[in-house]
């Protein structure tokens, strides 16, 4: 069901996102010019005083995001898609800081000639790349997106890590 | 002022303003404290430091980045997109305040351009001390904050004018009315420039070295001030249009960032410089015009804030909290009432008592806005039954 995100301009604030949770209580998240960010949460829809409220800086923000966003753990929905696969399945690898193949597109490493690994996507701040392209280049810090067979990932990862075989 | 004496000036400031911090009230009044007990004035034990060129020059960098900061927050397009309480909300406080700032002005100094000023001082609330306290006290996700906001918001674009003649008007009606159309045509022409020059000036701005951005912006700033002070404005709406012009360029962000310490700073010299000139002695001959203006306020803003929240379509208790946030006053009385004593048109008794009255006046609303805000939804509790069904 869709959420209806309700969104209101705070002038010399920020911005305010609000929404009515499904068990009747009622999240406001404030975005202040400065950075920061602000959770408050009110058990019922028109309580007076909020039940808590969380203070998060930018960096604490867009980390709770990520883990929310479902980016570290894969939620359930992932998980069903892995059983309709079959034989293949869907790996997040992240990508070793010192790995040889930074800088180099997605051809030249050749993930799929090498191993039979595909990357479908790249997830990288502060925008992930839907529909990874041969040309999309490999950068510090991604998480490669994958799809394959279990047996082909032994091969993938020491290739991510060595940039041989 | 000496180097010594500017340590421990800028110590006192800190010391008060933590002990004002924790004591959750906000700094301004800590400042202006600061600077009656430092000041040449009442009590003469403490009397360290006089106004000279020196305070006056770090007073008049206070006021310029306070505009400056203000008028980075106003860009058209932000304008436009602010919701539907600005106008209405905006007009019965207008309305209602600005006619007890009136009332309390002629009674004060008779039908003269210093009755003009004075209700102007005791219109506009303070946005820093109600934003601050909206913070500080949970209220952002709250409704009535919208409204509250709106308001304030009102209140800073009516202020913009009254910057324009404070500093210059009074004399001849029609040498008022020159300096207002003058005031005028300049932020006219500024919202005019923010809309046409950001471009040009966002691709100088962003070319040069990080090093010489900081003092181009500076130039830009401070040449503007200095412009309209030339053109028989303040200083003021000049540096307030600096910061609009600027408004709408891509480096907005930036150039907060960057001189966000210089404001905090010279802000809070500001506020002292004016505390200093503050006399505590003229309490006794001012007590009267206090005991009449500052119940008045508190009335006159909760009805105002409540009315409109009625309006808006607010429940009771809401519409009791937005009134109960506006009662604070603060940098922008100070910042009128700063102007004020720097216009010759006004006589020397009018100038001193507005002083004295406006760094007082402040000191009362200030404390008493911040405890009625805090406790606002107490009192709401005990004044206003709710409706059964809302409980449970």
């Amino acid at each position: 069901m869709p959420v209806d995100l309700r969104e209101t301009r705070l002038p010399g604030v920020g911005v305010k996102y609000g929404f009515r949770t499904s068990e009747g209580g009622r999240l406001a998240i404030v975005l202040h010019n400065d950075g920061m960010r602000e959770i408050y949460f009110f058990r019922h829809e028109h309580d007076d005083e909020p039940e808590a409220v969380i203070r998060l800086d930018d960096d604490e923000a867009r980390q709770l995001g990520a883990v929310i966003g479902g980016a570290y753990e894969r939620p359930k929905i992932v998980e069903d898609l892995e059983l309709a696969l079959g034989e293949l399945t869907i790996e997040w690898v992240p990508v070793p800081d010192d790995s040889p193949l930074l800088g180099k597109t997605l051809a030249e490493c050749g993930f799929r000639a090498k191993t039979g690994i595909t990357v479908i996507a790249i997830l990288r701040d502060p925008e992930p790349v839907a529909g990874a392209q041969p040309t999309d280049v490999v950068q510090k810090g991604d998480t490669l997106v994958t799809v394959g067979k279990l047996g082909q990932y032994a091969a993938f990862r020491k290739l991510l890590a060595e940039g041989t075989l | 002022m000496t180097l010594a004496q500017l340590a421990l000036t800028v110590l006192l400031l800190g010391v008060l303003g933590v002990g004002a911090n924790w004591a959750g009230i906000s700094a301004i009044p800590a400042y202006l404290l600061a600077g009656i007990l430092l000041g040449p004035n009442e009590p003469h034990v403490t009397s360290l430091i006089h106004p000279s060129e020196v305070t006056e020059f770090v007073a008049q960098l206070g006021l310029v980045f306070l505009l400056f900061f203000l008028g980075l927050e106003f860009s058209l397009d932000r304008l436009r997109r602010t919701g539907r309480h600005v106008g209405l909300g905006g007009s019965v406080d207008f309305v209602v305040n600005g006619a007890i700032g009136l009332l309390v002005g002629i009674v004060a100094f008779g039908f003269s351009f210093g009755a003009l000023v004075l209700a102007a001082a005791i219109y506009v609330s303070s946005s820093a001390i109600t934003v601050k306290g909206l913070i500080d006290f949970r209220r952002l996700a709250d409704d009535e904050t919208d409204l509250i906001l709106a308001i304030l918001l009102f209140e800073d674009l009516a202020v913009a004018f009254v910057l324009g003649f404070a500093a210059t008007g009074g004399g001849s009606a029609a040498g008022t009315l020159g300096t207002f159309a003058k005031a005028f045509g300049f932020i006219a022409a500024s919202l005019a420039a923010s809309r046409w020059l950001a471009r040009p000036l966002d691709r100088l701005l962003d070319r040069l070295p990080r090093e010489f951005f900081l003092l181009f912006t500076f130039a830009l700033l401070v040449g503007m001030a200095a412009l309209a002070k030339k053109l028989g404005m303040s200083e003021a709406i000049g540096a307030l249009m600096a910061g609009v012009v600027l408004s709408e360029t891509s480096v907005r962000e930036e150039i907060e960032e960057r001189f966000f310490s210089f404001r905090d700073l010279f802000a809070a010299l500001f506020f002292f410089v004016f505390g200093l000139s503050i006399d505590v002695g003229a309490l006794g001959r001012l007590a009267w015009l206090l005991v009449l203006a500052v119940p008045l306020t508190i009335v006159g803003k909760t009805a105002a804030g409540y009315a409109a929240g009625r309006v808006g379509g607010f429940t009771k208790r809401q519409s009791f909290n937005s009134g109960a946030a506006l009662i604070a006053h603060g940098e922008f009385t100070i910042i009128i009432a700063q102007l004020a004593a720097g216009n010759s048109r006004l006589g020397d008794a009018v100038r001193s008592d507005l002083t004295a009255f406006a760094g007082l006046y402040v000191l009362a609303t200030a404390t008493i806005g911040v405890v009625v805000m805090k406790e606002s939804k107490w009192i709401g509790r005990r004044l206003i039954p709710v409706p059964r069904l809302a409980e449970e």
